[in-house]
């Protein structure tokens, strides 16, 4: 088990950014992680009216520029190879 | 041309006050004209960091009710006598004072002054209200802590809500032996994260606080810090300079942005 997770923790300085991105993205939009939450999943469900989606693989984020961008990544199947449409 | 800055941070204990003391005093070596003005009423400090709560007669309330002259309530700095202190009150609270007559006050003082830097209480009630009303600048100093940086992002945020739009970071207390080993976030993710310019950047040195304990300046000694500082007031002035290479030993710009 250990050989195959040799890979140290990641240092502290990389949690924080990282955990400040997310928080300071949430709060300067007064958008919770769960209501971002929410929200992918009625993209989810709209855009698998009209489409064949691969549910899973769905991701929504939100840019640290300005103007702050949404951007739904939605991968679609099409026959048997698929493709990745960005909205 | 006189320029209305206000020093704020949000989180209290990232070096406001300080931050603010040593870039008066670096204004002042600089031969411009500055008036300190300590906002945060009931909670007096910008006197005892620059070694002057002696001399206080008069303060802030007392110039704002009338009880006295401006000119009576400013105190002169032992080190440069363009520098001057108008002290808060100790015995009184934020709500003694209004955004309005922040206002009227900040404009009375750039008739006699090049540079009105006003030291902003920590957190976001009215004592920030107040400290902001005046203001055509604020720099916001943070420390390379979640904590403090959550905090600052906050503070631009209602800065930028109050049409205050030129806003500069100072970012205090970094370690670069800890940013060296992944342990601290450096300067490039902390500006990258508050995406506002950076004005300086100032590392965490025992000689702040030897010079605090004294009531004495950073700004102007030998030290990393009084380096930094005094950098900080030049670029006020409009200089451009690089910003210091923090890391004593291994002395790379690359050590202590990047890991």
């Amino acid at each position: 088990m250990g050989l195959f997770h040799s890979g140290k923790k990641p240092h502290s300085g990389t949690v924080a950014k990282e955990r400040l991105e997310t928080l300071l993205a949430a709060e300067r939009l007064n958008c919770s992680p769960q209501a971002l939450q929410m929200l992918k999943n009625d993209l989810t469900i709209a855009a698998g009216k009209y489409l064949m989606i691969e549910p899973d693989e769905i991701s929504v984020t939100i840019s640290q520029s300005v103007p702050v961008i949404l951007t739904a990544r939605i991968p679609l199947k099409r026959n048997e190879d698929s493709h990745v449409k960005t909205l | 041309m006189s320029e209305v800055i206000v020093i704020t941070s949000g989180k209290g204990g990232v070096g406001k006050t300080t931050t603010a003391a040593n870039i008066g005093i670096g204004l002042a070596a600089l031969g411009k004209k500055v008036v300190m003005v300590d906002t945060d009423i009931g909670l007096r400090n910008l006197d005892v960091v620059l070694g002057l709560e002696n001399r206080i007669v008069y303060n802030l309330v007392d110039v704002i009710e009338g009880n006295c002259r401006l000119k009576q309530a400013l105190i002169r700095d032992k080190r440069y006598e363009t520098l001057f202190l108008l002290p808060s009150a100790q015995t009184r609270d934020k709500t003694s004072v209004t955004p309005e007559q922040m206002k009227k006050l900040c404009e009375d003082l750039e008739n006699q002054f090049e540079y009105i830097l006003l030291d902003c209480p920590a957190g976001i009630e009215q004592g920030f209200a107040n400290a902001i009303a005046g203001a055509q600048k604020a720099i916001v100093v943070t420390t390379p802590e979640v904590s403090a940086i959550r905090d600052a992002d906050r503070i631009i945020g209602l800065l930028e809500a109050h049409d205050l739009r030129d806003i500069s970071l100072v970012i205090n207390k970094i370690r670069p032996d800890m940013v060296r080993r992944g342990e601290m976030m450096s300067v490039e993710d902390v500006s990258e994260i508050l995406a506002v310019p950076l004005l300086g950047i100032i590392p965490d040195d025992e000689h702040v606080v030897i010079a605090t304990n004294q009531g004495e300046a950073i700004v102007g000694n030998d030290s990393l810090a009084g380096k930094a500082f005094a950098n900080i007031s030049r670029r006020i002035c409009g200089e451009e300079l690089p910003f210091l290479e923090l890391s004593e030993k291994k002395g790379f710009f690359r050590k202590v942005f990047g890991r």
